[in-house]
């Protein structure tokens, strides 16, 4: 691993909270690390564990799941949901070995433009920590 | 287990009216081999058997049976199925009563308490295969083995499968007719498969999970075999959208453990089916019972007991626990 490695963060975004709070970092001009690529979904509970393995299988070096805090939901309880299941899938692939610096969950509401920030800055540096993450790739891919 | 117990049970179940056939266990052709038996009739029922070589968990031809659509003109056979089930086989059927899968008017459980089944693979290595049927039996503390016409008395702890020596529920907790009395459950004792992998540290758990995945050939026995996998239409046949690819590799290995042991979170019985199926012998057992215990431990759910449960991944509580969210 070079010294000047940047990872690839993919991160999964709700549309009412997080994408609306990485959008008011934007607005607010708060600078954070530009490694994240950020999809937008509707709601943190349709995040389908599946495209974490596949996010870290096409590339990604380290993935972000961001939604309403608990109670804030959109859908009243789709972020729950989320928090279930994700965490589930964290301790599974902490036990199969991929590195728990790889994969964070979020609660950043649409006014939390700094926490967005914080969030970010914590999951590109964890992530550089794990460094990339050639092992599971599912072949080489130029980003 | 009284055998001619079972045996007048089954024929009185399987001579009902509204029993389609009954699902039991039978004598193999060779070897230690045990054979799944659909059971129409009192001829059928006499050759059923119950012993420490009945592994297999019979739950899975519930959902495994082709429906084949109805001509028209014809009523639909709407049947029961009645089943025999070990303690662990009967979780799987209340698991598949709270997912809906079957509803509680379509099987008669038959209920067997277990002591306990043998590990085959263990035992085909410590005592080879024979080409006449051997037999076994549960003898207080131990199995007598009859093969060859010979008797050996095997001691319980040396042959017992890994997941038995870590079950909770030998005796069924659903059944419709009980065989004999209760068993006496006994201490779980440690789970050393998965506290051995727990031990190590992040890179040293991906190098064994890399070496044990790179094994597998993706034969998918480990979904077919299993009574909770009965998606009719299942992400891994499914190619558009492509969710895990079909080469043969480490990347998509793994991805496909991982998306299976997923699936089964809060769903897994630990009955142990996967891991005796698996050609590659990859012990996936340890990732279900790794798996079932944090839902056990972190949740508080155990899946499988309770038919009224709400099912895990359905399901939530305010209080989740949440350290891991940042």
């Amino acid at each position: 691993m070079s010294a000047n490695y940047e990872p690839n963060i993919v991160a999964f975004l709700c549309n009412w909270c997080s994408y609306a709070g990485a959008d008011l970092a934007g607005t607010s001009r708060v600078s954070y690390p530009a490694n994240i690529q950020i999809i937008r979904v509707m709601c943190s509970g349709r995040v389908n564990p599946l495209y974490v393995m596949n996010a870290l299988q096409q590339g990604a070096d380290g993935v972000l799941v961001s939604g309403c805090h608990p109670g804030d939901c959109h859908y009243m309880e789709g972020n729950y949901y989320a928090r279930r299941r994700l965490g589930m899938l964290k301790d599974l692939m902490e036990f199969v070995g991929v590195d728990p610096k790889r994969f964070h969950m979020s609660w950043v509401s649409a006014s939390e433009g700094h926490k967005w920030k914080e969030v970010v800055e914590k999951t590109v540096e964890d992530a550089k920590e794990a460094g990339p993450f050639e092992g599971f790739r599912r072949r080489q891919i130029d980003w | 287990m009284d055998l001619e117990l079972l045996r007048k049970t089954a024929a009185e179940v399987a001579a009902r009216d509204d029993v389609k056939y009954l699902l039991g266990w039978k004598q193999g052709t060779y070897g230690y081999r045990v054979a799944p038996a659909f059971v129409e009739d009192a001829a059928g029922a006499a050759e059923l058997i119950f012993s420490p070589l009945c592994t297999a968990n019979l739950a899975t031809y519930l959902t495994l049976v082709e429906q084949l659509p109805v001509p028209r003109g014809e009523e639909p056979d709407n049947r029961k199925v009645a089943l025999m089930v070990k303690g662990c086989d009967s979780r799987a059927v209340t698991q598949l009563l709270v997912e809906k899968g079957i509803e509680r008017d379509e099987v008669v459980v038959i209920g067997c308490p277990c002591p306990g089944v043998v590990d085959s693979a263990l035992l085909a290595e410590k005592y080879p295969e024979t080409e006449e049927p051997a037999e076994m039996k549960w003898d207080g503390e131990d199995f007598l083995l009859t093969r060859n016409g010979e008797e050996t008395k095997i001691p319980r702890d040396e042959l017992l499968a890994e997941k038995c020596r870590l079950c909770r529920y030998p005796n069924p907790v659903v059944s419709d007719e009980m065989l004999g009395d209760p068993v006496e459950t006994w201490e779980p004792g440690e789970d050393k498969g998965v506290e051995e992998v727990e031990a190590r540290d992040v890179d040293s758990r991906w190098e064994y999970w890399m070496e044990e995945f790179d094994k597998c050939v993706r034969c998918y026995s480990c979904r077919n075999v299993c009574p909770l996998c009965y998606c009719q239409d299942c992400i891994l046949d499914r190619l558009n959208p492509t969710w895990v690819n079909r080469s043969v590799n480490f990347s998509e290995n793994t991805a496909f453990n991982i998306a299976r042991a997923f699936h089964l979170a809060g769903r897994c019985i630990e009955c142990g089916e996967c891991e005796r199926v698996c050609p590659a012998n990859i012990p996936l057992g340890k990732i279900n019972r790794k798996l079932a215990r944090d839902v056990r431990d972190k949740y508080g759910f155990e899946p499988g007991v309770d038919p009224e449960a709400e099912p895990f991944q359905a399901s939530y509580k305010p209080d989740d626990p949440e350290d891991f969210i940042l």
